[in-house]
């Protein structure tokens, strides 16, 4: 384990308590804050490029009183620098994004403790796709960590697999071949055979692929009640959720999913935490569905900034996304997304995503400007 | 609320050609511009029209008249006080995104390429001895020939620079063809405005121009109107040209202006001293700052050779004048995606310089506008809305390698401080893509007469057809 060295005493003390709360106790101002503050003030004295930002900010462990001072790192520097509190080649696991931006630069994420991204991921996948405190049979869309090292989405279903899944849980993708369909459609008839529910897990693209073909093959699943997926991502162009109702009426029409059991999950490789659709949850626990939103678990601080300015707007202004997560303890707890949401009660909903978007006017798109440079 | 704008100019549109109208809100200002959406049909038989009752009444007129009428129609719209000279005030600022400052500016400088002075000019030299009117000798044979225009010219706009789309269409008009113009959605109101006013001030030419807006790709509206056209002038994304270029039957002609990029060059006589770096680092500021960047002419890359004023002094002085200019000519508003872009742009070159790369940031507040100096010389596409790179060569000659990459999407290419190298950088400019080549005041501004991606603004929508009998 890459431990964290010199974490204060204090601090750690402090998220222990933190990670240990229940997603419906939220950490009071002061007492996130004061954590908050003390990551930041370690990051500050352990992150060296992240120091250098803050200093050209004159916002220091000195200067800085309220979290949300703290300045945030947009999600463009995980792409130049190594953003990181681990020594050189101590770090537990090192994610990297999947490269779809415009220069094929890939975002690194070196996490020096996962033990921190465990302790996040754990309880609060627990809470928002397991409700019921149960384990369940799971299959993955994505292929397995050992296939693709560098995702964290694949290290995370393999950290659920392995918490909360059963024996007969399956990956049902790999890196060379994409979804096995069959190994999938045999596992998922056996499932209902044998009067299991079962748990999908896997990106949003890789639904609508395995649907597609489902479709073109003239089959359906009817699964188990108490069956469920997790989706995450989807959110594509400019502005608005592509394709969210079509998904879920898919899900719907093809695997007898109904949309509280279809959670879309939004993360980022620059995250340690993510967030959950609270549909399940509120089904399951509360008994009655709240508005449609992601939920923010304790750890964490979400806040919406203007996109220009990027100083916080007031609840329920639609802005770019920042995220204070005590889970990113060994890089860096501020991050900036280029996410279009807004903050609603109990949480926030993603409203869009800006990369790769293209600029109005008559002057070239990037794209085919970029184009023609790589391919004269 | 005010009543939404008529948001086109459609001769002989009746009830029956209109399925329902499409009520759009714009800007914070809440402009509401009204579209007619075409019922099927509806614009073959008003391109039908355009062709029969507009092909006889443009082609009755004598170019001077047309030329007059243009004059007339253009100068209602640069007065602010006319009413729809008040209109294309108050309006574009919400329909285009640009401030009421930078729309002020463009459109007193657009009207005036439509004056007549400028016109007649440009009839002189593209299409000289009345040959629109009649057969005039070829020089140096027994052979005569004339200028035939297109039966129905197709013009589809892109962007959102208020003027383009009319100079198109002013283009059309001038060699006597019946137009139809799709506005862009980023700019759909300026034409339309144009149309209104020609028609007011000779109403025969108000049967010669339709203008109208319709969602791009292939829907039954865009293809009635690309059936009905012999030639076609398009603007827009490579996807859009080559959609265009599919759809359209062998036998229209395309005049195609595709995506484009500009750049400039800032030689070593404009840096030998601080007053004349800061002079030019103004000039720049402008070409950068004009349409938000939005221009194909605008510049994404600006080079600077070695001299003696150092080449991060030289971009400390672009960032300061474009500053100024934020009060001068401030920036237009922008969505979220465009504000993150620019972030991202500066939060990758202040990481790079963290790192220890060569690189500066100077950066104005908000997202208002951004310098970065980089020392990798290699073209990089700006996110746009004042975002540029300066980057130091040794040498102005080192450019036109720099470029070459380019080929086919590069357009202007500013220079300043070349001393007595300007034929030979040209020709090296030219060599490497390079389609027009100018000063950065200029730079914004091309002449009417510009050879616009390289061809003649009139000559080529005409067909010349030569008679060969004495």
């Amino acid at each position: 384990m890459g431990e964290l060295r010199g974490l204060p005493h204090e601090l750690t003390a402090g998220l222990d308590a933190a990670f240990a709360r229940t997603i419906e106790e939220p950490l009071d101002d002061d007492t996130f804050g004061a954590l908050a503050l003390a990551a930041f003030a370690w990051q500050f004295d352990n992150n060296r490029h992240y120091a250098a930002f803050c200093r050209r900010r004159s916002r220091t462990p000195g200067s800085v009183t309220h979290w949300r001072d703290i300045p945030a790192v947009p999600t463009a520097a995980f792409r130049e620098v190594e953003l990181t509190c681990a020594a050189a080649g101590s770090a537990d696991a090192v994610f990297r994004t999947s490269g779809t931006t415009q220069d094929n630069k890939r975002g690194v994420h070196v996490v020096p403790d996962i033990r921190f991204y465990h302790r996040s991921l754990i309880p609060n996948f627990a809470a928002m796709v397991l409700p019921e405190g149960t384990t369940m049979t799971m299959f993955s869309l994505v292929p397995p960590p050992r296939d693709l090292p560098d995702s964290s989405l694949s290290h995370m279903i393999a950290t659920a697999m392995e918490r909360f899944g059963t024996r007969d849980s399956r990956w049902c993708a790999s890196a060379a071949d994409g979804i096995d369909h069959e190994t999938l459609d045999r596992a998922l008839r056996d499932a209902r055979a044998s009067g299991e529910s079962v748990c999908i897990l896997g990106t949003s693209f890789s639904f609508v692929h395995w649907t597609d073909a489902m479709r073109e093959r003239g089959m359906r699943h009817r699964l188990r009640d108490g069956s469920r997926l997790m989706d995450t991502g989807g959110f594509k162009g400019r502005s608005r959720e592509v394709g969210r109702d079509e998904l879920r009426a898919t899900y719907l029409d093809l695997l007898g999913l109904p949309p509280t059991h279809c959670i879309n999950e939004y993360g980022m490789t620059e995250l340690c935490s993510q967030f959950y659709d609270a549909s399940l949850r509120d089904a399951i626990v509360r008994r009655t569905l709240g508005p449609d939103r992601k939920v923010v678990p304790p750890w964490v601080r979400t806040e919406v900034v203007h996109p220009e300015t990027l100083d916080p707007v007031p609840d329920g202004t639609t802005g770019l996304l920042r995220h204070i997560d005590l889970a990113n303890i060994g890089s860096v707890i501020a991050v900036q997304t280029e996410d279009i949401g807004v903050i609603v009660d109990g949480g926030f909903r993603v409203i869009g995503r800006t990369a790769g978007a293209h600029p109005r006017g008559c002057s070239i798109a990037m794209d085919d400007m970029l184009e023609a440079v790589r391919n004269p | 609320m005010t009543d939404p704008i008529d948001a086109f100019h459609l001769p002989g549109l009746t009830d029956d050609d209109v399925d329902r109208w499409d009520v759009r809100e714009y800007g914070a200002t809440a402009v509401r511009l009204r579209f007619p959406v075409l019922n099927g049909g509806a614009l073959t038989r008003i391109a039908a029209r355009l062709v029969e009752v507009g092909g006889a009444a443009i082609r009755s007129m004598r170019p001077g008249d047309i030329v007059a009428a243009i004059d007339a129609a253009s100068s209602r719209l640069a007065d602010a006080d006319d009413p729809l000279g008040r209109i294309a005030e108050y309006a574009l600022p919400a329909a285009t995104g640009y401030s009421p400052a930078m729309v002020r500016l463009v459109l007193d400088r657009a009207t005036r390429d439509w004056t007549s002075p400028v016109l007649r000019d440009l009839l002189d030299r593209e299409i000289p001895d009345d040959a629109l009117e009649r057969f005039v000798p070829m020089h140096g044979t027994a052979i005569r020939t004339m200028a035939v225009p297109p039966r129905l010219a197709l013009h589809i706009g892109s962007g959102n620079v208020p003027g383009v789309a009319v100079t198109s269409i002013v283009r059309s008009l001038l060699v006597r063809a019946p137009t139809l113009a799709k506005t862009a959605a980023g700019e759909p109101l300026l034409s339309v405005l144009f149309a209104r006013a020609l028609a007011d001030v000779r109403p025969l030419l108000a049967d010669a121009l339709a203008v109208a807006h319709w969602p791009g790709g292939h829907s039954t509206v865009e293809d009635e109107a690309i059936a009905a056209a012999d030639t076609i002038v398009v603007y827009g994304s490579a996807e859009t040209v080559r959609s265009i270029r599919e759809r359209a039957p062998a036998r229209v002609r395309i005049i195609e202006h595709g995506p484009r990029a500009s750049v400039g060059l800032v030689g070593r006589e404009s840096l030998a001293l601080e007053t004349a770096a800061r002079v030019t680092a103004a000039r720049v500021a402008w070409a950068v700052a004009m349409f938000d960047q939005q221009g194909c002419v605008s510049p994404h890359v600006v080079w600077v050779e070695r001299a003696a004023v150092d080449v991060d002094a030289f971009a400390a002085m672009l960032g300061r004048a474009l500053d100024a200019l934020e009060q001068e000519l401030p920036r237009g508003s922008m969505d979220a995606a465009e504000a993150a872009a620019i972030h991202d742009v500066r939060t990758r070159a202040e990481f790079r310089s963290i790192a220890g790369e060569d690189v500066s940031l100077f950066e104005g507040s908000g997202a208002t506008w951004t310098v970065i100096r980089d020392a990798d010389t290699a073209f990089e596409p700006s996110c746009l809305n004042r975002t540029v790179r300066v980057k130091q060569i040794d040498r102005l000659e080192d450019a036109p390698e720099l470029i070459a990459p380019l080929r086919g999407f590069i357009q202007t290419v500013a220079i300043e401080g070349q001393g007595d190298r300007t034929d030979e950088l040209a020709r090296k400019l030219a060599d490497a893509g390079a389609t027009r080549i100018t000063d950065f005041r200029s730079m914004p501004w091309p002449p009417s007469t510009w050879h616009h991606d390289g061809a003649g603004p009139l000559r080529e929508l005409v067909t010349w057809v030569d008679l060969e009998t004495e």
